[in-house]
């Protein structure tokens, strides 16, 4: 390994042994069984130090291709606009004339992770895939190496054997960033790797099946925030009572596997209170008694997706070693079909002290959300309260799988967002709730109403409206990652599977607004 | 329609009052001596009703003075934050409360004379009615108010503010009666003939039906309307209000009228299809508002076009895989007979920027479904690829009550219609398919300012509001009446 080069990876270490006993793994123990692990590692090298065979991708600006290559660009008819690739054996005038050269259409920074994706997915095969950012500003170079590892992510394989099935598998385990000066990191490096190794990390939770991340093993799985310095606090079920969080409780009944609320603690240096993070986790979504229906019943399995974007936002901003205090509560939950399961028509008095009448035990997200914002706000007196969830379906019909929805009591916390959001690649547009929908959700017998029933419902404003009676005046949004949790097919541009949607805009998020001492 | 007069403030003697209460504030002046006419009944009933004024709280007495049937008290909420929107509202519950009387007096001396005109306005909206197939309704359940008189202090004042309200109100009832009409009554043909009956307001009105369009290739709109007897038309309605020497560049405002939507062969389940006799209340509302804007003789050049069709299942009707040439000459593959709405659309905005050059279009569509999903039923979504106009759209929105709110549009959305086979496919999936009809949509927008209102959950309402009774809203008229208001009529 090159000097100067920094190394990110993360690892699924969880397994439930034959036994059922929960284990977890480290990963040379993991590695020594021969079970699945994704890792993805990011190096910065310089051109000497890559290895012969490695695939270099040279970015080529739209009719600047090198004269070496040229005769054989034309004829593939490749001039370097934005969409296209061309693979070729080797640079016949370069002191490697066998390595494998990959010409990446690239066209400004905008546009550069698109191209870095595009890249990864030309060269998907590869275990080792190198960028050749020489000549280029840094932040495009890095986000050329960006997009390649948020495209080179894929689901952990279970299969016995390779998941190299018709030699078109994602491959990519190592991704090189050729630069003149390799010893020279930088913070935009550091940030990228860091980020990369969040985004790894959520969407390897979310992509977990449920039979192994329960919410203790989503729990085991935080170890490694212990590490890079977030503190870590469980409240366990049986101490969930005791606290007031009786949604959260009756949520998480039904099921043999007990649900828990996480906090997670990033100190920061400024002295003032922290804005905390609250995302929801299902480790596994039934719909209880409401029961879902059989068809994509499966996705439920990242129904956890909110929780795993908080935790990986807080271990980005560990590793960049943010400034700014910041916290997370996770409310880990599986909502199952049981004898002792929470029913429709049941009353639950939340932590906030309103009561709520359940209507639908398939609208449970909104139930833990609540016990879980009215906590982080008793419990940490937030300078702003953010929280993701996979919400609602409605979201999806909304805004389809391009942005989440976003909403805000605070116009200024929701504009911060909507820049982060662009800033970030992760875009969010607002929606509104209302003071009518609030009233719509009155109830016969309770202080609040969970939901309604019927159809062409605007669900996810709704469960704005139901949220909001939660947080009082505290600044708080609301993003539902119903719609852009997950994508169903991989593109040039994305990976199939989940997205990890929402680590990088809280980061830019906090990144922003919340890191600058001078302005509170 | 409810008669309103305006007159200076004199004590009443007959029928029923109604006086005004902001909160934090006592009974003054004419309501004062009313109370105290009344030995004092009005304040205790105030009191016992722990009544403070609140905006939407009203007190009702019954004959508390010799000669008065009742006297109702309306809260207007806060002075510091009344706006005329609260003041119509103000007028809209004393119209629904006192319906069972025949003539009302308004104690409205507090009020500027344009928020007393607006005071009327309010009344009107909510005492409208729509009686043509009522034949056996006993008569202690009709409405009997046909007048309210406002005293106001600046009455003259007051009076000549309300005839330009008053034409808008006449565009909002003729929206409404479309509208709620039967769709066995509303054909495209009969809606035309309607349409027809502007030109008394001054406003050039030309029909074309399956001929004319034939002529002019509007392949879209005809596959919608083809398995259905009943003939589309296409109506061109144009108000030259601006009076220039040199023509502007009109204001171009499109409807979609469906005038009944079976949803064709993709044909709808049959619960809540009567609701699609409203799939023609973008056109509805486009009707309305040409009958305001010439009413209230707006000095503005405006054009307002709406495409009639029926969607029925039928031996000739459009099939799903149908490829249809629209009048633009994008050839569109109809995958969903049901996405009918944006195919009227696509041949009228077409023509109307072809042949009219606008400023600028806006449409009217109950579009969609999702868009109910995402937004509920007091925001209409709004689609624009012009910030100035999206802007003033939403100003309109917030000051006449038919709020919007901005959805988006861009290239990730556009790609869900590519077609194996045509140019565009008229549907892409659930998800964010408000936004792609959208995108559909803007297909036939030659880069002219343009915003498409998503009105399905707003054209209908199931239950009373302040200003507008269950049933048809009219949304879209005061709108749009405002925009041209606002800004157009320099």
């Amino acid at each position: 390994m090159a000097s100067g080069c920094s190394t990110a990876w993360c690892a699924i270490t969880t397994r439930r042994e034959a036994s059922g006993d929960l284990t977890v793994l480290n990963s040379a123990e993991k590695a020594r069984r021969g079970l699945p692990e994704l890792q993805l590692k990011l190096s910065l090298v310089g051109i000497t130090d890559l290895g012969p065979s490695v695939p270099l991708v040279l970015p080529v600006k739209e009719g600047a291709v090198p004269d070496a290559l040229a005769p054989a660009a034309r004829v593939a008819g490749f001039t370097g606009r934005p969409d296209e690739t061309l693979l070729l054996p080797g640079d016949p005038a370069s002191s490697h004339p066998h390595r494998e050269l990959l010409l990446l259409g690239l066209d400004g920074q905008s546009l550069a992770e698109a191209a870095g994706a595009r890249a990864a997915a030309a060269l998907a095969c590869c275990h080792e895939i190198a960028i050749d950012g020489r000549g280029l500003p840094r932040a495009v170079a890095v986000a050329l190496a960006l997009g390649a590892a948020g495209r080179s992510w894929r689901f952990p394989n279970y299969r016995q054997g390779p998941p190299d099935i018709d030699g078109s598998a994602m491959q990519i385990e190592r991704i090189s960033l050729v630069v003149d000066d390799p010893a020279h990191i930088g913070q935009r490096w550091r940030e990228a790797v860091g980020v990369v190794e969040a985004m790894v990390f959520a969407r390897n939770l979310i992509a977990e099946p449920a039979n192994l991340l329960t919410p203790q093993a989503f729990i085991h799985q935080l170890g490694l925030l212990e590490a890079a310095g977030v503190a870590v606090e469980v409240i366990p079920a049986e101490a969930l009572g005791g606290e007031g969080l009786h949604l959260l409780a009756a949520v998480g009944r039904g099921s043999v596997n007990p649900p828990a609320l996480v906090l997670l603690h990033w100190p920061g240096r400024l002295a003032l209170p922290p804005v905390v993070f609250v995302g929801k986790g299902m480790t596994f979504d039934t719909g209880g008694i409401s029961i879902k229906g059989a068809d994509r019943m499966w996705d439920m399995r990242g129904d956890m997706a909110g929780a795993a974007v908080c935790a990986g936002a807080m271990l980005a901003l560990a590793r960049r070693n943010s400034p700014a205090p910041v916290a997370a509560v996770l409310p880990l939950a599986e909502n199952m079909i049981g004898g002792d399961a929470y029913r429709p028509g049941d009353v639950i008095r939340s932590h906030h002290g309103l009561t709520v009448e359940i209507v639908d035990t398939d609208a449970e997200g909104r139930l833990i959300l609540a016990d879980a914002l009215s906590f982080a706000i008793a419990r940490f007196r937030p300078r702003a309260v953010i929280d993701l969830a996979t919400l609602t379906y409605s979201v999806a019909v909304a805004l389809g799988r391009e942005m989440a929805g976003l909403y805000a009591n605070d116009t200024v916390l929701a504009a911060h967002l909507a820049a982060a959001g662009l800033a970030a690649g992760e875009p969010v547009w607002r929606l509104p709730f209302t003071d009518g929908q609030r009233d719509q959700l009155a109830s016969d017998i309770a202080d609040i109403k969970q939901c309604l029933n019927g159809p062409l419902l605007p669900d996810a404003s709704l469960s704005a409206a139901f949220l909001s009676r939660f947080v009082g005046e505290t600044p708080w949004a609301h993003i539902d990652i119903g719609g852009t949790d997950l994508r169903d097919e991989a593109d040039e541009r994305h990976a199939a599977g989940p997205t990890g949607f929402g680590v990088r805009l809280l980061d830019r998020l906090i990144a922003l607004r919340y890191e600058d001492a001078d302005h509170p | 329609m409810l008669d309103i007069a305006f007159s200076k403030p004199v004590p009443p003697k007959a029928g029923a009052v109604a006086l005004l209460l902001a909160e934090e504030e006592a009974l003054t002046g004419a309501a004062a001596a009313l109370n105290e006419a009344s030995g004092g009944a009005i304040a205790r009933a105030i009191e016992v009703a722990a009544f403070k004024g609140q905006k939407g709280k009203t007190v009702l007495l019954f004959a508390p003075i010799e000669g008065l049937t009742r006297v109702l008290v309306v809260g207007l909420g806060k002075r510091a934050e009344l706006t005329t929107l609260t003041v119509e509202e103000a007028g809209g519950a004393i119209a629904a409360a006192l319906s069972q009387e025949v003539q009302a007096t308004i104690l409205a001396e507090g009020l500027a004379p344009s928020e007393a005109a607006h005071l009327g306005l309010g009344a009107v909206l909510r005492a409208y009615r729509f009686d043509l197939y009522r034949t056996k309704e006993k008569p202690e359940d009709k409405p009997k108010l046909t007048g309210i008189t406002v005293q106001a202090e600046d009455h003259a004042k007051a009076r000549a503010a309300f005839v330009p309200l008053k034409a808008v109100a006449e565009g909002i009832y003729l929206a409404r009666d479309l509208v709620t009409e039967p769709p066995n009554v509303l054909t495209p043909t009969e809606m035309a003939e309607r349409c027809r009956a502007l030109t008394k307001l001054g406003v050039k009105v030309e029909i074309m039906g399956p001929k004319e369009l034939e002529k002019l290739g509007f392949g879209a709109l005809l596959g919608v309307s083809q398995g259905s007897v009943q003939e589309p038309r296409m109506v061109v309605m144009q108000w030259n209000g601006a009076g220039g020497r040199k023509p502007r560049k009109p204001l171009v405002f499109v409807g979609q009228g469906v005038t009944f939507d079976t949803r064709g062969i993709s044909i709808k389940p049959a619960s809540g299809m009567e609701d699609m006799k409203w799939d023609m209340a973008g056109a509805g509302a486009v009707v309305g508002l040409m009958a305001a804007l010439a009413g209230r003789k707006a000095k503005a050049d405006v054009v307002g076009l709406v495409g009639l069709v029926e969607n029925m299942p039928s031996g000739t009707a459009q099939r799903p895989g149908d490829v249809v040439t629209s009048y633009s000459g994008q050839t569109i593959e109809v995958l969903n007979t049901d996405a009918e709405g944006r195919l009227v659309l696509a041949d009228v905005l077409w023509y109307a920027q072809e042949k009219f050059d606008p400023a600028f279009m806006v449409n009217l569509a109950t579009l969609t479904g999702a868009i109910i999903v995402a937004l509920g039923q007091e925001h209409g979504g709004m689609f624009s690829n012009d910030e100035d106009l999206a802007q003033k759209l939403t100003s309109a929105g917030i000051a006449t009550g038919e709020k919007l709110w901005r959805m988006p549009l861009g290239e990730a959305y556009d790609k869900a219609i590519k077609s194996d086979i045509a140019d565009m496919k008229n549907i892409g999936g659930r998800h964010g398919s408000a936004i792609i009809a959208a995108q559909f949509i803007q297909r036939f927008v030659n880069s002219k300012p343009w915003a498409h209102l998503d009105i399905a959950g707003m054209a209908w309402s199931s239950k009373d509001t302040a200003c507008v009774p269950k049933g048809a809203t009219a949304y879209g008229v005061r709108l749009l009446d405002r925009l041209v208001r606002d800004h157009y009529e320099a």
